[in-house]
This record gives C-alpha cells, sequence and structure tokens, in this order.
C-alpha cells in the first residue's frame, strides 16, 4: 500500500497477504505459511518453520546413547516408537549386534501399535479441521485403549522409551498380550464404522476429491514419503522393500491409490490401519519364547539377580550405568516406514559412548516444500484439507 | 545393484572426479570434492541402471572435535525408487568460506534440507534460490549445530553431577 | 552506669522500631482498604458470585505447541470430559478466551507469539503452564528453549509431567478454579480486571 500525493491509499499489487500464523486451530503444531491470495485462491504458499525448535540434535551430541533414546521419543510425538526403533537400529548397525526374535516381535507389536494410534491422531485431527467433529470423539475412544496398553507395559502413556539398544526395555506378560488380541479383535469393526461415516460420505467427497492433486514425477521429486507418495501411484513401502526388525517374515499388503488427491491419502491411510491390525494378529498368533533383549552384556543391562552372585555381571553393570557402551568409530543410517514416512537416523561415530552426530531425516520436514506447492491454486478452505492429508508434526520439523 | 557394484559402476564412470569410494557396514559411500557435486549428481540421476531419482536426506556435520580436515561435511543420501538401492555422498568442505554448489535443480528435495546446511552450519549453497534462515529467527546470531557453538548459556540451577555438566556452559553473550 | 545506658539505647530502638512496623502496617492497611467500596461485605459477596460464574465457565484458547497438546487434547475427548468442568470449547481466537494453557516447549521464535497471544486476550486471565518444558524447560536445557514460560508470561498454576497424564491437566484446571473461588472478591481479583 502507498499513498499518493491527494492522501489516499493505492494498492501496489494485486494480491492479498494472508499470514496463516504460527498458533491457529488445525492443531498441526506450530506452522506458519504466508499465503498470497488473489481473492479466495491461492497464488504462492511460503512456510516458516522453526517455532519449535528445541535443539534436540545439539542435545544429543552431549548424552549417552541410551540416554538419546528419551530424547527421540520427542521429535515425532505422536510416533515415539517409531523413532525409538530408527535409534536403535542405526546404533545396533554400528555395533554389530544381532537382535533376538522374540525381541524383534515385540518391537513389531508395539511400532504396529503405534502407527494405528498415529493414524487414529490424523483421521481425528484431518475430520475435526474438515468439519466431522464426531470422528475427533470416535478415533480418541481407540487410541485411549493402544494408549493403556502402553502404559501397561512400559509405564508411560506417550513417550513409551520401551524399544531400547540390543532389545526391549522388559518382557511382555501374557496379560498385556491378551490386552493386544482383545484389541485387535474389535478394532477391525471400528475402522469401519469411521468409514461408514466417512468415506462415502457426499460432504467429505467434495470436500477432499480433486484437492491437492500431486503426479507421481512431483511425488518423487520433492522427496514425498509414506502415504503421501504411495497415494500418487509409487508402490515403495521400507517394511517390504529393506525389510528391517523382522518384517520378512509377515503378509500384509501395501494400499497404493493412484489419484494423487486428499481423498487418495485418506483411503491409503485407513487401509494402512487395517493392514497393521493383520501385522498384529500374525504377531501375536507367532510370537516366539527367548530373549526380549541381546544378553551381551556389554550392551544391555544385565538381569539384576546375577548381580549379586557374579563379578563380572556387576562390572558390566557399573560401566553401563556410569559411562555406558561405546560404539565403534563409523557412520550410518537405516532408514524406516514410520506413519508418515521415512524415518532414520545418521548416527556418526567417534568411538566414544556419546554420539558425534545425530541427524533425523523427518519425513515432515521433507514434505512441506511439496504441501506448498499442492496448496498453490486452490482454494484457501482446500489448505487445511491439505495440511490435514499430509500429517505433519512439528516436533520432528524443527527437531 | 548391490553396493559393490554400485561403487564400481560410478568409479569406472566418473574416476578423475572422486576421491574414494568404499562399502562400509554394507552401505555405498562415495567422498567427493564440492565442485565435483554438481557432475556427479546428473550422472547418477540419469543413468538407466544406477536411476536416483529420491534425494532423501542432507546431513552436516563438523568434525572439529575429531581433527579431521576438512572441518565440515556435507553427507547426500539417495535412494531409487524402481531399482531399490541406496547411494550415500560425502563432500568434505572447507573452514575458511565454506560453500558447496546446490543440487536443488535436479531434485526439488534439496531446498529445504540446504537452507538448513546455511542456517545450523553456515555452509553457504552457491545457486540456491531462496538461501536464508529456516529454523533459527532470522536475526539469529551464529550458527548451532558447530561444535564451537555452546549447548546452553546459563547455568543449571542443580544437578547432581555438577562437574560433568559445567564444562557445557561457556560464557557466551545473549544473541537475541 | 554503661549497663544502664546500653539498656536505655536498646528500649529505644526497639521502641523506634515498633513505630516504624506500626506505621508501615498503617501503610499497607490503607493501601489494601482503598478500595473501600469494593472491599464492603455486599459487594464481597457480589465478588464471590462473579468468581463463582468465572471459574466455571473458562474456556481455553487453543494454545498446543507440541506433545502436551496431544495429552490437551485427550483431556477434551470423552474419556477426561474437560466440558463437564465448565471448559466447554477450546475458542480458536484468544479474544474470546479468559485461559491460556500453554501445553509444549516454547522455542525462542514462538516466544514473541506467545507474548502476542497472551496480550490479545482480554481481562481477566489465567495461564497453565502444562508440562515440564512450559514450566521450566523440561529436559530442554540449551540454547533453543525458553526455560520456563514464566519468563514471559504471569503464570498461575503448573502441572509438571512429560507429558502430565489429562487426569493431572484436569487436576490442574480444577485447583485453578479453587484459585479463582480463593481469590474472588479480594483485592487480588481486583488487580487481575484493573
Amino acid at each position: 500500500m502507498s499513498v499518493t500525493e491527494n492522501g489516499l491509499l493505492e494498492r501496489d499489487k494485486d494480491t492479498m497477504t494472508l499470514n496463516m500464523g504460527p498458533s491457529h486451530p488445525s492443531t498441526h503444531g506450530v506452522f506458519r505459511a504466508v499465503l498470497e491470495m488473489d481473492g479466495e485462491l491461492v497464488g504462492t504458499a511460503k512456510p516458516d518453520i522453526g517455532y519449535l525448535h528445541t535443539g534436540i540434535e545439539k542435545t544429543s551430541e552431549a548424552k549417552r546413547y541410551a540416554h538419546v533414546i528419551p530424547m527421540t521419543d520427542r521429535l515425532d510425538y505422536l510416533n515415539p516408537p517409531g523413532n525409538n526403533l530408527a535409534f536403535c537400529l542405526s546404533t545396533e548397525k554400528l555395533l554389530g549386534i544381532e537382535i533376538p526374535e522374540r525381541s524383534q516381535y515385540l518391537r513389531i507389536i508395539h511400532c504396529e501399535l503405534a502407527r494405528i494410534a498415529s493414524h487414529l491422531v490424523w483421521l481425528a485431527t484431518h475430520a475435526l479441521d474438515i468439519g466431522a467433529m464426531t470422528v475427533f470423539l470416535y478415533c480418541w475412544r481407540e487410541r485411549e485403549e493402544i494408549l493403556d496398553l502402553n502404559e501397561e507395559i512400559s509405564g508411560v502413556r506417550m513417550m513409551t522409551s520401551y524399544i531400547r539398544v540390543g532389545g526391549v526395555a522388559q518382557d511382555a506378560t501374557d496379560e498385556w498380550l491378551r490386552g493386544v488380541r482383545k484389541f485387535v479383535d474389535h478394532f477391525s469393526s471400528k475402522i469401519d464404522e469411521y468409514e461408514k461415516l466417512l468415506t462415502k460420505n457426499p460432504i467429505w467427497l467434495d470436500r477432499t476429491q480433486g484437492v491437492g492433486v500431486m503426479d507421481r514425477e512431483s511425488a518423487i521429486n520433492y522427496g514425498m514419503s509414506g502415504p503421501a507418495l504411495r497415494a500418487s501411484d509409487v508402490d515403495f513401502d521400507f517394511r517390504k522393500k529393506r525389510p528391517y526388525s523382522g518384517y520378512e517374515k509377515f503378509e500384509f499388503d501395501v494400499p497404493t491409490r493412484s489419484e494423487g488427491d486428499v481423498y487418495a491419502r485418506y483411503l491409503v491411510r485407513v487401509e494402512e490401519m487395517r493392514e497393521s491390525r493383520k501385522i498384529l494378529e500374525q504377531a501375536l498368533r507367532n510370537l516366539p519364547g527367548g530373549d526380549y533383549r541381546n544378553p551381551n552384556s556389554k550392551v544391555t543391562l544385565p538381569d539384576r539377580d546375577k548381580l549379586k552372585s557374579s563379578m563380572e555381571v556387576l562390572i558390566h553393570h557399573f560401566k553401563l550405568a556410569s559411562e555406558g557402551f561405546t560404539v565403534p568409530k563409523g557412520e550410518t543410517y537405516v532408514p524406516i516406514e514410520g506413519p508418515r514416512g521415512e524415518v532414520g537416523f545418521y548416527i556418526v561415530s567417534d568411538g566414544s559412548a556419546v554420539p558425534y552426530r545425530v541427524k533425523l531425516r523427518a519425513p515432515s520436514f521433507m514434505a512441506i516444500p511439496g504441501m506448498c506447492k499442492m496448496m498453490e491454486g486452490s482454494f484457501i478452505a482446500d489448505v487445511v484439507a491439505v495440511i490435514g492429508s499430509i500429517d505433519i508434526v512439528m516436533g520432528e520439523v524443527d527437531r | 545393484m548391490t553396493s559393490e557394484e554400485i561403487i564400481e559402476k560410478i568409479k569406472s564412470e566418473l574416476a578423475g572426479d572422486i576421491l574414494s569410494a568404499e562399502t562400509p557396514l554394507g552401505d555405498a559411500v562415495v567422498h567427493l570434492e564440492p565442485s565435483a557435486l554438481p557432475k556427479a549428481c546428473e550422472f547418477i540421476k540419469n543413468d538407466p541402471e544406477l536411476d536416483f531419482d529420491y534425494l532423501t536426506n542432507i546431513s552436516g556435520v563438523d568434525y572439529l572435535d575429531m581433527d579431521r580436515e576438512p572441518r565440515f561435511e556435507a553427507v547426500y543420501e539417495f535412494h531409487s525408487i524402481d531399482k531399490n538401492h541406496s547411494l550415500r555422498l560425502r563432500v568434505g568442505i572447507e573452514e575458511e568460506s565454506p560453500s558447496v554448489p546446490t543440487i536443488s535443480h535436479l531434485w526439488k528435495s534439496a531446498g529445504f534440507p540446504e537452507r538448513e546446511l546455511f542456517d545450523m552450519f553456515g555452509i553457504d549453497v552457491a545457486g540456491h534460490p531462496d538461501l536464508r534462515r529456516l529454523i533459527m529467527p532470522d536475526d539469529w546470531e551464529g550458527h548451532p549445530l558447530r561444535r564451537d557453538y555452546s549447548l546452553t548459556t546459563e547455568d543449571i540451577a542443580f544437578s547432581f553431577n555438577r562437574d560433568y555438566k559445567s564444562e557445557l556452559v561457556k560464557k557466551k553473550p545473549q544473541t537475541r | 552506669m554503661g549497663l544502664i545506658d546500653s539498656a536505655v539505647d536498646a528500649l529505644e530502638t526497639e521502641v523506634n522500631n515498633l513505630k516504624l512496623n506500626a506505621q508501615e502496617a498503617l501503610e499497607a492497611f490503607e493501601y489494601e482498604s482503598s478500595g473501600a467500596v469494593y472491599d464492603s461485605i455486599l459487594t464481597t459477596q457480589l465478588g464471590k458470585v462473579v468468581g463463582w460464574a468465572q471459574k466455571n465457565a473458562l474456556w481455553p484458547a487453543t494454545f498446543g505447541l507440541a506433545c502436551c497438546a496431544i495429552e490437551m487434547m485427550a483431556m477434551a475427548n470423552s474419556r477426561w470430559d474437560s466440558a463437564r468442568f465448565g471448559a466447554e470449547v477450546f475458542r480458536a481466537s484468544p479474544r474470546q478466551a479468559d485461559l491460556m494453557i500453554v501445553s509444549g516447549r516454547v522455542s525462542q521464535k514462538m516466544a514473541p507469539v506467545l507474548k502476542l497471544i497472551y496480550d490479545q486476550m482480554p481481562e481477566p486471565k489465567w495461564v497453565i503452564s502444562m508440562g515440564a518444558c512450559a514450566s521450566c524447560g523440561g529436559i530442554f536445557n540449551n540454547y533453543a528453549i525458553v526455560q520456563g514460560v514464566d519468563r514471559v508470561v504471569p503464570v498461575d498454576v503448573y502441572v509438571p509431567g512429560c507429558p502430565p497424564g489429562p487426569e493431572a491437566l484436569l487436576y490442574g484446571v480444577i485447583k485453578l478454579q479453587e484459585k479463582i473461588l480463593n481469590e474472588a472478591g479480594t483485592g487480588s481479583a481486583k488487580k487481575r480486571v484493573a
């Protein structure tokens, strides 16, 4: 705006700058987008991030490996076990240790429960933004059951830190497994309930079909991952292509769709919830006995009852509790499939008990430029739908 | 292609441009000079056998405390969607006016991570369309992930292991 | 003779101290009772009614920052229903809210935004600092996190936890309601609206 000689205001440009500020009710965290609007149409969308920067990567350079795991919980706070698993896989690759089979199955059960919980939050908030508030209340009902299971096995509802380097924190009791069984048995009817509310709903179809389209080439070039990539006709899932932690023993499908719009992403994620339920069923059926962690006392804490009788166990326990285990020099990156896409930790080790550099590859961070590209040319109301469909979590974007 | 085959192909085609290539722990890793980066990236993207169409991650590392020359390093991770293999490029960057050419014209997913390289390490990315701070506030001084930037500026009020932590606290003027 | 003199000196200083204390006490009493009309019996009862109404209809502003926001959403949901305690709707606009639950870690870039939102809320307003990061910086003692949101806004109730369970946050809201009722009709409540 500028002032003419007569003192009247004059418009410099034809577009209006709308600030979708860091505090806005779409509850996807503190994400700011500066939108250049031409009426109701969005011209360009410039993202502004950093409002949740916590300095976790730098703090991890001052903590021992076991102490970094609770920090990784708080990165993508809707999927703490996934972050834990990614960190542990990278560390275990550097250490060169094997994980027992029972421990792998327990990790898979925990991660798939977290995937379902994360997708439930996605569905709840996405539907709430578009206007369907009932789904918000329904989804949280199931999520509370999963959080109760978390609390039973690890003591904490959300930031479980159950997956540790070398295995898991403690063995699963029969009671807990019965609880998982009970959840798995009735969950499929609940997904049917959500689908009954939304999938053929004309309002939902109008708001989500044809909105935020991204074609295959752009999706790959922009670095999209996870459901956003699979909804654009790319069949790529790390659980199938680079199986980790025992996923090769499970039978499940990877849902893909080719339209690449918000509705396609919705369908892909709902199908993923069903597939996760299938994986959980198989894991419960085939759960082997054995160790719940690698018994190598140089990495994992030994059993407490042996502390009183064996000197060697005492020394190992002391070293692990005071200095921590040392990781050989090297660097590695192991990607896993999180609910939002490819999660991985690039860890550089200098041979000491403290990691030298920890870098998280966050799927939401890489998805933001692609998301802003999707918003361009759409209406202002579609911006909310697009942000909800990509399912960003600002904890991992800003780290 | 396995990691060894990828390394063989790259060594045979780009022999003069790369410094070294190896397969530690089963990953394919190639070390480069910054000036050779655009040519190598074009090759790995357009070659039909390698077909690295997906740039997944760019990390920066500051090797100050490991006493290694050059001081900085930018690490690029690539995946191939169809061929299902990965590659890591490690580009060593000098300490004096650190700079690395951009690859955002080849992969648009490089836009944000290269801005983060600039923001967190002070590595200038030559040719980037919009190089400014990404995560820290616009008027922040210093580059936080460098090893000589202190982690915290205040003394901890109480700690059981005070001696171990006090070396993390150095006197630094407030930047805001 | 010296003993008696010193005793007289001691007595004099004591009496002077008593006089000064009495003077200070008188000034304090006058300051407290300066809103004499407000503090009469009738208006104190009226203040209590106003406080009762305020506490039973605390509308939070959505200020979910990080992980604690998810537990705040859980508090608003069907299992730990915060609507039965009066927090019926989470208002998106700070101008329509009177409670700000700072849930999550406040980074250096977010602190001015926090202050701006707080300033936009109309009086009377209350702040609950939810979680360890909002109360004291939490597990992140570094360059990027404000060590406690009470460096930016005045806080009424601190809820510890990482994240605090919804039942803990609900207990915090109930404690805030007790605080409002205790303060109602007194000078502290008057200061909020001033």
